[in-house]
């Protein structure tokens, strides 16, 4: 078989080595007509890769859906995206396949390190090689790929990420697949430790079809109890009060950066630098404490002897962006202050008239006289003046034992941030 | 929890009632009557809620006299007792909605205090305070006659005061 690079293509030996190990695998219709087989070079990533077309029956037994970003990991999960077996445009591909449907363009890579049987990491087009292998058996075609070869892990982020741009992949898979490749999976152990995910269980694809604690706002956890615990270090008691506080948001999503092709967001990047957040007991403690709090509200929620509507955003109230983030962040705070952190700690009151400890129902209807007609209430959005509101509400909180969140206090808390920001800056 | 957008509102439902009353020649001023109580109480319930804000904060955040102010209680000083010697807040010491509003902009406002004394939106509120004062304390010397039109003018005048110390104090635009 004839194998050449092509001229934009720095030669390797590796590469061509494993081109030709997979072309004496695999009868590719290249190799069946003795056509030259070209070795390209991806001018932004450097990747290698070939132009091949496979046979349905092949591609069915060397394809791996289960691809992996992180290949020297045994905790490394799958990385793509659930398949959607019973959305309509499957459906439709199946059938199409059934008919002699050819498809092109399918990006997998040659990888033997693990599951070796199937050698071909499917990267993008995973429902297509799914349609293919089920259809197969009545319809036997060629089909287009492209196959990678010799890839680095983040080439191979690269190529998942480039993948997927052209269909509804969520930032929350995106970011799932970045937090892997720079950071492996400590955030993810972290939020198993904590319980916040199960033993073997991975961050969601989509965060608003789950219910569990995604990429994004596990990161937002642990940079705010870091960024509040930097600040509660320089405050004594007495000053603890006077001044607004602003949880962080951890950005979504990717970058481009100047020195590296993907990075997080920095503040992120920067905290997991410098701290080891698996062997700290503090940050350990904080998540346990803060998953009672989301237990406590969801059981309340769903509790058919409470009068409170069973709805997602009453049951995930603690998930909401800007009640994570400010809890979080009054957690970092109060680490130098241990009385009021256990205040902080406890879950709120509840009783027959607030039966939810975030009282998630009057929280919604909150608003201030600065709020317009289309504001949504307290701790429902992530915004700036939403997180500090929350942040002030838990730290008013810490200075009491047992406290129910009621609709005086949410309006003494928010009183307190727009009275503060009104003196300190002029404006609020 | 009503808010002042409420009393707004309310100020102009009643207004919008008194205005049919009118076209039909029938007696329209008992709805003329709450409506301008309500557009004063929206601008009142705006500014005591600010005044609520600044009390929420510590309270050493403010001197005495401050504190005694934002709480409308009278600062007496102590010549027996417990607190002898010290300054204690101790019954009630109302204050004019006016003294209310130039305390919060001198505190928090972003602009010369001076200038909104010295402007036409003043002038009006002042013409609107004496018609509230006239019906909320009625006296037989000092009768007034109510037309839709100046309640409608007063109404205007009490949004836009609120949008002025808004705009002053938080550097907003409020929606109504």
């Amino acid at each position: 078989m004839n194998i050449l690079f092509d001229d934009r293509a720095q030669k390797n030996d590796k590469v061509e080595g494993q081109v030709t190990t997979f072309l004496n695998q695999v009868t590719t219709l290249e190799a069946k007509h003795n056509m030259l087989v070209i070795i390209f070079q991806d001018g932004a990533s450097g990747a290698y890769y070939i132009k091949s077309s496979l046979l349905a029956s092949d591609a069915a037994k060397l394809c791996d859906l289960d691809a992996k970003l992180d290949v020297s990991s045994s905790e490394s999960y799958r990385a793509n995206r659930q398949l959607f077996l019973k959305h309509m445009t499957y459906q439709r591909m199946v059938a199409d396949a059934l008919k002699g449907r050819e498809f092109n363009d399918i990006i997998v890579e040659y990888n033997v390190e693990y599951t070796q049987e199937n050698p071909l990491k499917v990267w993008g087009g995973q429902h297509r090689i799914k349609a293919i292998s089920e259809a197969y058996t009545k319809s036997d075609r060629y089909h287009g790929f492209r196959i990678y070869f010799n890839l680095n892990k983040d080439q191979r982020t690269e190529i998942a990420l480039v993948s997927n741009t052209n269909i509804s992949v969520s930032n929350d898979t995106f970011d799932r697949m970045i937090e892997e490749t720079i950071f492996g999976g400590a955030l993810r152990k972290w939020c198993q430790k904590v319980e916040l995910l199960g033993e073997k269980e991975d961050f969601p694809d989509v965060g608003s079809r789950s219910e569990k604690i995604t990429v994004k706002k596990a990161r937002s956890f642990v940079v705010n109890f870091y960024l509040g615990k930097r600040r509660g270090q320089e405050l004594n008691s007495d000053k603890l009060d006077r001044n607004v506080y602003e949880p962080y948001l951890v950005d979504t999503g990717v970058k481009t950066g100047t020195d590296r092709e993907i990075i997080a967001d920095p503040t992120y990047e920067e905290i997991m630098n410098q701290y080891d957040i698996l062997s700290d007991e503090a940050l350990l403690k904080a998540g346990q404490r803060f998953l009672a709090l989301h237990n406590e509200q969801y059981r309340a929620v769903l509790d058919t002897k409470t009068s409170i509507k069973n709805a997602k955003s009453y049951r995930n109230k603690a998930f909401v962006e800007s009640v994570l983030c400010g809890w979080s962040y009054v957690a970092g705070l109060l680490q130098f202050h241990p009385e009021r952190l256990e205040n902080h700690y406890r879950i709120p009151k509840t009783s027959s008239k607030i039966p939810d400890p975030l009282n998630a129902e009057e929280m919604s209807k909150y608003k201030h006289d600065k709020d317009g007609p289309t504001y949504r209430g307290l701790g429902t959005r992530s915004a700036l003046s939403d997180r500090q509101r929350i942040a002030q509400l838990f730290l008013a909180k810490s200075l009491e034992e047992n406290v129910a969140i009621d609709q005086k206090f949410m309006d003494k808390a928010v009183s307190q941030v727009i009275g503060l920001l009104s003196l300190s800056q002029g404006y609020a | 929890m009503r808010e002042f957008r409420d009393y707004i509102r309310y100020a102009l439902k009643y207004l919008s009632l008194a205005e049919e009353k009118n076209q039909k020649q029938e007696d329209a001023e008992w709805l003329l009557i709450p409506a301008i109580i309500l557009a004063w109480s929206a601008m009142e319930l705006f500014v005591n809620n600010r005044c609520a804000d600044l009390n929420s904060l510590p309270s050493d955040m403010f001197e005495s006299h401050e504190r005694a102010f934002l709480q409308e209680k009278h600062l007496r000083f102590e010549d027996s007792g417990d607190n002898i010697g010290k300054f204690v807040l101790k019954g009630n010491e109302y204050q004019a909605l006016e003294n209310k509003i130039f305390f919060l902009l001198s505190k928090m406002g972003s602009q010369n205090t001076t200038s909104l004394k010295d402007g036409t939106l003043w002038q009006r509120f002042k013409s609107f305070k004496e018609i509230r004062d006239s019906l909320a304390h009625p006296r037989r010397d000092k009768d007034i006659i109510l037309h839709p039109q100046n309640v409608r003018e007063h109404i205007e005048t009490a949004k836009e005061l609120i949008q002025e110390i808004s705009e002053r104090i938080w550097n907003t635009k409020l929606d109504f």
